[in-house]
């Protein structure tokens, strides 16, 4: 890899680079309105399955298409792409008694965080 | 105080940062001219005025709208605005029924493109913990009333999505062509912690 030039980074800049990854032509695993629960492992790497929404149970909101596993490529082990969905959970499902019960939180989460609920 | 600021040691993080580019550039794999681009494109080139031609647009035009809404990335480009941290865009709409409002709470995703660079409290540990388990409270210390029977939608951009919202319309606004309207709408409102 050669220095970062200007004209390099400007490039770059404008053309952006997505994480995005060409669809395998499989089916999502889950459609808008799938309940699922994330998985409550804890693992020592790096994941984007934040601590507070771990073990809990939400509905499929979006589906945002293919993109690669930060968890896999951060540690060099590939790039694993998969789907990617929007999970709405309630206030009350992540902090008990003290959420609000107009309270929704989304977050954008990899199948292989999700099992069916 | 005399005004000799240079006299003062400067901070860690002040020091750590030189440290940092200087051996990127000594190792050469940054050239100090690639520094100074990225610097005044984010300083002076990319910023919130961006999302608020994007929103008043969206105000001014229903087609326009409906694209934005169903596709954020291209409804963007369309106004030229596209590329590093905007690759893939989502429009949020708030409604009198749902007040968005976005974090992320594993660092700091932000939709550059059409936001600029994120705000420090954005960055901050308390506005990330605390906008997703108590939104209302954070709301309301941004001078942001939200109704009890008002859904709070918090998005944490927790993947590779990136979320502005499109705040309502301001009443009284009717009149207003595109330019007038985009001066209304801010940076905070395309957070989603005000309203305008």
């Amino acid at each position: 890899m050669g220095e970062l030039t200007a004209q390099k980074l400007a490039e770059i800049i404008a053309r952006g680079s997505t994480k995005r990854r060409p669809d395998d032509g499989a089916p999502p695993r889950f459609a808008v309105g799938d309940r699922v629960r994330t998985r409550n492992d804890h693992p020592p790497h790096h994941t984007r399955l934040p601590r507070y929404a771990m073990g809990r149970t939400g509905e499929i909101v979006l589906l945002h298409g293919t993109f690669l596993l930060p968890d896999s490529n951060a540690r060099h082990l590939g790039e694993q792409p998969q789907h990617c969905y929007g999970v709405r959970f309630t206030g009350k499902e992540l902090w008990g008694a003290q959420g609000h019960p107009a309270d929704r939180v989304v977050l954008d989460l990899f199948d292989a965080y999700l099992e069916p609920a | 105080m005399s005004g000799h600021r240079h006299n003062a040691p400067e901070s860690d993080i002040a020091l750590r940062v030189k440290a940092i580019e200087q051996l990127l550039t000594e190792k050469g794999i940054v050239d100090p001219a690639a520094i100074d681009l990225v610097v005044d494109y984010y300083e002076t080139r990319v910023g919130p005025r961006n999302g608020a031609r994007v929103v008043a647009r969206a105000w001014s035009d229903p087609d326009y709208k409906a694209r934005l809404l169903a596709e954020a990335t291209p409804a963007i480009a369309e106004l030229g605005f596209s590329g590093l941290q905007g690759e893939d865009m989502v429009a949020l709409e708030n409604t009198p029924e749902v007040h968005n409002v976005v974090v992320c709470t594993l660092c700091s995703c932000y939709p550059w493109p059409v936001l600029g660079l994120p705000p420090v409290w954005y960055k901050s540990p308390p506005y990330r913990a605390r906008i997703v388990r108590e939104p209302r409270a954070v709301l309301a210390e941004f001078g942001t009333r939200v109704a009890d029977d008002v859904e709070v939608r918090v998005w944490d951009s927790s993947a590779e999505l990136r979320y502005m919202v499109l705040p309502m319309r301001p009443a009284g606004t009717e009149g207003l062509d595109e330019e007038a309207l985009a001066a209304l709408v801010t940076r905070d409102g395309m957070i989603g912690v005000t309203a305008l």
